[in-house]
C-alpha cells in the first residue's frame, strides 16, 4: 500500500518531511471515504426525483396455443402525462382534447368495464392505466372471465353433446366481460393501496388540472409504469425460442414457463403411491378446484369460485376420518385439490393422462364414481343444486349409477340445513373438473353448486371474489386470535354442505352404521376460511407446518394464481391442513419422522409422515412439535401439452406465463419536450466550444505561456 | 549505450540520443529517450517475441519507422502485396479488397507512373467491384431478412442469432 510504503521509508526523511506525507495520505484517506460515502448518499438526487409505487399488482402476458393476452410495455417503460378519469366525461381529454399526449390514464374502478377498455386500447393518445381497486366492490358485479369458461377443454364438443358445446344451452358466466382474455399493448397496474393513489391524485391536483379552462403547463406530473414482457405471440413460439435458447446458445435466455403446479390427493384408507391398486378395487373420487385468477398478476382471491370449495371438502374429509369403522369400508374414498383448473383444467387433465398411461396408482376402471364441489357458498334459501352430464345418463350403465348417487344425497341432506334439488337433465354440466374425466370415460358423477344456471358468484374470477363475497362478517373490535376462532355464518353454512358430503360419501362407500354422527366441525371451517381468505400467519397454520418453513405465512392477503414456481403456498397450505385434519398424530422423533425409511415398518409405504413444528404454550415461547402420519400425497399438476411436447395443442391447456426482468411504478414531474431539447443542445454547444478553445490554446501555447528566458531543464 | 539484442516486431536498433539541456521547442516526436528499438512492436516490452509481420507487412517497411507507409517501399513489394490481398479477398473475405482499395487508392491512380502501377490500378479495380458486390448482396440479404423475420415464424428463429424479446 502506498501510506505503509510512505510510511516505511519515511524513517530515512526528515521531520518535516514526514509531517508532510502524513498530511498526504490524510488528505487521501478523507478523499477516498468522501467518494464512497458519496455512491450511498448521491442516491438523494434520485429520492428526491421520483416517487416509487410499492404497492403495486402488473397485468402480464399469459400465451396459450393460438393467442397472446394480458399487456406489454416498452423495454425503458412507458412514460405519460397523468390524467384522472373519475367519470366517462374526463376520458375525452384523454382521448381527443388534451394537449400533452401521450396520457397515463389513473381509473376509478367502477369504470374498469369493457367499452372503456376498447375505446382506451384503440387509441395511440393512451400509454398506460392504472386502476384504483374501488372499495366496495362495483354493485353490479364485475367479471374479467369468459361467458363460457374453460370452453373447449371440457367434455362438451360438436361430437359429444354438441347442444351444450359453446354454452349453447346456459351461460355460466353472464357478467363475465372477457377482460382478461384481450391483449393490449399498453401497461396497465392495479394500484392496491389508497394512499398511494391519493399522492398520486395530489401529485395530478397540483400540477396537471386546468386552470380555469386554460391549458395546463409543463412541468406536468407523469408516471412510468415497467413491465416488459419477453414472449411474444404464443406458447408454440415463445417454447421454441426457449428452447432454441437453451440449445444453442452461450447465454441462453428463456423468454416463457409452462403455468404447473402440484395436485393433492389423499385416500380414506391408505394405498401403496407407488405401486397400482388392484383393479378389482373401487375408488370414489371427491374433487375441487383450488386456484383463481384475475385481470392482474398474483391477484387471486377467489373466495367463492376456491377456497369455500376445497375449504368444505377439507372439513369433509376430517368428518369422514373421525369414523371409526372406515379402514373396513369396502370402497376407498379418493379426496382430490386440482391445480389449475382456471387455465383449460391443467391439473384433471394430467391426473386424467396419468391416469391413462398408467402413471397413477388408481386407473380410470377403479373409479366407481366421481362427485365434485364446485361453488358453494351463496346458496340461495339453502338449496344446492346437484349438476348431471345428460350425455353421459342416456348410458343404460350409468343411469342407475348416478341415480344411487343422487339418492345417498338426498337421505344425508334429511336433518341438515341444506335442501338438494336436481337441476333440470336437459342442462349440461358446469365447468368442473368432472368433464376432463368424462371425455376420457363415462364414469357415473355429480357436480354440486350453489347455483341451477348461470353462476350466483357475480365477481368470479376477479380481484373482488374476496370475503365479503361470500358473506363472511366479524364483529368489530376482535383480535386476530379471537378472529381466528370465531364461527362466522359462512362457515356454519359450509359445514353442512360438508356434512351433507360426508354422509353420502360414507353411503356410497359401502358404510352400514348410522350416518347422524358424521358431523363436519364449524369451528374448523372458520379457522380455514381466516386462514385462506384474511391471514394465513395465524396460530393454527403455524403450528402444523414444518419449522423450516416460515416464508410461507405471510401478513396480507393470501391469493391462490397457481403461477409456475413449483409448489405455490395454497398448494402447501393445503397438503398441510389435510395431513393435520385426517392423519393421526404418532410417536417419532424428529429424525424417525423425516427420514421413516430408515426404520422398520411394513406399513411406511402407505403412510406419509409430516413433522409439524406444534403450538406455542402461551407462558413460554418454545413449541412442542409432533409428528403426523396420513395418507396425503402430491402428484404433479403440468399439462400434458408441456410433456408430449405439443406447444400448440388443442387437446390439453398450454398456458404458458411470458417471463420478465423488471416490474414497477413511479411518478415524478416531467418537463416540456423544447426545454429538453433546449438543455441538449446548449449541452452540444458548450463541448464544441470548449473542444475549439483547447484546441487554439494548445496551437497558441508557445505565445500565451512564453515567458523570457530558458524554462530550464527541459525534460524533452 | 547501445544495448545488443534482438527488437520485437522486426524493428531496427536506434541509437540513444544525447539529452539536450537548454533546447527549446518540441522534442522530436516517435524517438524514445534512451536507446531502443523502433517497429511495428516497439512499444511492447517482454520476453515473447514472434515474428508476427511475415506477409501482412512490406519487408523494407519494417525498418522504415512508420509502419503502413508505402513510401519507401520498393513497387514490385508493393505490387506483390496488392496481388495478396486481392487474392485473399477471393476466400469470403470483402475486407481485404476493401482495405487493398484504400491503402493502394493514390498509388494506383494518384502517384506518378512507374512500370508496376497499371498492374496496381487492375487489381485495385477488380477489389474496388468485388468489394461493391459484396456490398450490394449483404445490404440486400440485411434488409430483407430485418423486414422479413418476423414474417417467416420457424424460419426466422432458426437463421437467428440473437431473437429480440418482447417483439415478434
Amino acid at each position: 500500500m502506498a501510506a505503509g510504503a510512505a510510511g516505511g521509508g519515511s524513517w530515512r526523511m526528515g521531520a518535516a518531511e514526514r509531517r508532510g506525507r502524513g498530511a498526504e495520505t490524510l488528505f487521501r484517506g478523507l478523499l477516498f471515504c468522501v467518494l464512497g460515502c458519496g455512491f450511498c448518499w448521491g442516491n438523494s438526487v434520485e429520492r428526491k426525483i421520483y416517487i416509487p409505487l410499492n404497492k403495486t399488482a402488473p397485468c402480464v402476458r399469459l400465451l396459450n396455443a393460438t393467442h397472446q393476452i394480458g399487456c406489454q410495455s416498452s423495454m425503458n417503460g412507458d412514460t405519460g402525462v397523468i390524467h384522472v378519469v373519475e367519470k366517462d366525461q374526463d376520458l375525452k381529454w384523454v382521448l381527443t382534447d388534451g394537449p400533452h399526449p401521450p396520457y397515463m390514464v389513473l381509473l376509478e374502478g367502477e369504470l374498469f368495464t369493457r367499452e372503456l377498455m376498447l375505446q382506451l386500447k384503440g387509441s395511440s393518445r393512451i400509454s398506460g392505466l392504472a386502476v384504483a381497486i374501488s372499495k366496495p366492490s362495483p354493485a353490479q358485479g364485475f367479471s374479467p372471465g369468459l361467458k363460457c369458461p374453460n370452453d373447449g377443454f371440457g367434455v362438451y364438443s360438436n361430437d359429444y353433446g354438441p347442444q351444450y358445446a359453446h354454452c349453447n344451452g346456459t351461460v355460466w358466466n353472464p357478467l363475465g366481460n372477457g377482460l382478461a382474455y384481450e391483449d393490449f399493448n399498453f401497461p396497465i397496474f392495479l394500484l392496491e393501496d389508497a394512499n398511494e393513489t391519493q399522492v398520486i391524485k395530489q401529485c395530478y391536483h397540483d400540477h396537471n388540472l386546468p386552470q380555469n379552462g386554460s391549458v395546463p403547463e409543463y412541468p406536468l406530473c407523469a408516471m412510468q409504469l415497467f413491465a416488459h414482457m419477453h414472449a411474444v405471440t404464443n406458447t408454440v413460439t415463445c417454447m421454441r425460442r426457449s428452447s432454441l435458447q437453451t440449445a444453442f446458445s452461450l447465454n441462453p435466455e428463456e423468454v416463457c414457463d409452462a403455468l404447473s403446479d402440484y395436485n393433492v390427493w389423499s385416500t380414506l384408507k391408505p394405498i401403496n403411491a407407488s405401486s397400482k391398486i388392484d383393479p378389482m378395487d373401487e375408488v370414489i373420487i371427491v374433487a375441487t378446484r383450488i386456484d383463481s385468477h384475475s385481470f392482474f398478476w398474483n391477484v387471486a382471491p377467489g373466495a367463492e369460485s376456491a377456497v369455500a370449495s376445497f375449504v368444505t371438502h377439507l372439513a369433509a374429509a376430517e368428518a369422514l376420518h373421525k369414523v371409526p369403522d372406515v379402514k373396513t369400508l369396502p370402497r376407498n374414498i379418493m379426496f382430490t385439490f386440482f391445480q389449475g383448473e382456471t387455465f383449460d383444467y391443467i391439473g384433471s387433465s394430467r391426473m386424467v393422462y396419468d391416469m391413462e398411461i398408467d402413471k397413477f396408482p388408481i386407473r380410470l376402471d377403479n373409479i366407481y364414481s366421481f362427485l365434485e364441489l364446485s361453488q358453494v357458498a351463496l346458496r340461495d334459501s339453502s338449496v344446492l343444486w346437484v349438476h348431471t352430464d345428460p350425455v353421459s345418463l342416456r348410458n343404460e350403465s350409468i343411469q342407475p349409477q348416478v341415480k344411487t348417487l343422487v339418492e345417498a344425497l338426498m337421505t344425508s341432506s334429511v336433518g341438515a340445513n341444506v335442501s338438494l334439488q336436481e337441476v333440470n337433465q336437459s342442462q349440461p354440466l358446469p365447468p368442473s373438473s368432472f368433464q376432463r374425466f368424462l371425455r376420457a370415460k363415462h364414469i357415473p358423477g355429480v357436480v354440486l353448486a350453489d347455483h341451477r344456471s348461470s353462476f350466483q358468484n357475480r365477481y368470479y374470477q376477479s380481484m373482488y371474489d374476496t370475503a365479503e363475497n361470500i358473506l363472511m362478517k366479524y364483529p368489530e373490535g376482535l383480535s386476530p386470535e379471537e378472529t381466528l376462532d370465531y364461527v362466522t355464518d359462512t362457515a356454519k353454512s359450509l359445514a353442512e354442505v360438508a356434512t351433507v358430503v360426508a354422509r353420502a360419501l360414507y353411503q356410497l362407500a359401502g358404510g352400514t352404521g348410522n350416518t347422524s354422527a358424521i358431523q363436519a366441525d364449524p369451528r374448523t371451517v372458520s379457522r380455514m376460511l381466516y386462514g385462506f381468505l384474511i391471514k394465513t400467519n395465524n396460530s393454527w397454520f403455524q403450528s402444523i407446518i414444518k419449522q423450516d418453513l416460515k416464508g410461507l405465512l405471510g401478513d396480507e392477503l393470501p391469493q391462490h394464481y397457481i403461477a409456475v414456481t413449483q409448489l405455490v403456498n395454497t398448494t402447501q397450505l393445503v397438503q398441510y391442513v389435510l395431513a393435520n385434519l385426517t392423519g393421526t398424530v404418532v410417536n417419532f422423533t424428529k429424525e424417525e419422522c423425516l427420514n421413516p425409511e430408515k426404520t422398520p415398518n411394513p406399513e411406511k409405504e402407505m403412510y406419509v409422515y409430516t413433522w409439524a413444528q406444534g403450538s406455542r404454550d402461551p407462558n413460554s415461547t418454545s413449541r412442542v412439535p409432533f409428528c403426523v402420519r396420513s395418507t396425503v400425497h402430491l402428484s404433479k399438476a403440468a399439462s400434458p401439452a408441456f410433456e408430449l411436447k405439443q406447444w400448440g395443442s388443442t387437446e390439453y391447456s398450454t398456458w404458458t406465463e411470458s417471463r420478465w426482468k423488471d416490474i414497477r411504478a413511479r411518478i415524478f414531474l416531467v418537463a416540456s419536450k423544447e426545454l429538453e431539447i433546449i438543455t441538449l443542445v446548449v449541452g452540444i454547444a458548450i463541448l464544441i466550444l470548449s473542444l475549439l478553445a483547447t484546441y487554439f490554446i494548445n496551437a497558441k501555447a508557445h505565445v500565451l505561456f512564453s515567458s523570457s528566458g530558458d524554462a530550464g531543464a527541459v525534460a524533452y | 549505450l547501445r544495448k545488443s539484442g534482438k527488437c520485437l516486431g522486426g524493428g531496427s536498433q536506434v541509437p540513444s540520443s544525447p539529452v539536450r539541456g537548454a533546447s527549446r521547442g518540441r522534442g522530436r516526436s516517435g524517438l524514445p529517450p534512451g536507446g531502443g528499438c523502433n517497429g511495428l512492436l516497439s512499444g511492447v516490452r517482454g520476453v515473447w517475441a514472434p515474428r508476427l509481420t511475415p506477409l501482412l507487412l512490406p519487408p523494407a517497411a519494417r525498418g522504415a519507422g512508420a509502419s503502413m507507409n508505402l513510401e519507401r517501399v520498393p513497387n514490385e513489394e508493393k505490387l506483390n502485396l496488392c496481388r495478396k490481398y486481392y487474392l485473399g479477398g477471393f476466400a469470403l473475405l470483402p475486407f481485404l479488397w476493401l482495405v487493398n482499395v484504400l491503402w493502394f487508392c493514390r498509388e494506383a491512380f494518384l502517384a506518378p507512373a512507374y512500370t508496376e502501377q497499371p498492374q496496381i490500378k487492375s487489381y485495385v479495380q477488380r477489389s474496388a467491384l468485388g468489394l461493391l458486390f459484396w456490398v450490394v448482396v449483404l445490404t440486400t440479404w440485411v434488409t430483407i431478412f430485418q423486414t422479413h423475420r418476423a414474417r417467416w415464424g420457424e424460419l426466422g428463429d432458426y437463421l437467428s442469432f440473437t431473437i429480440p424479446l418482447g417483439i415478434p
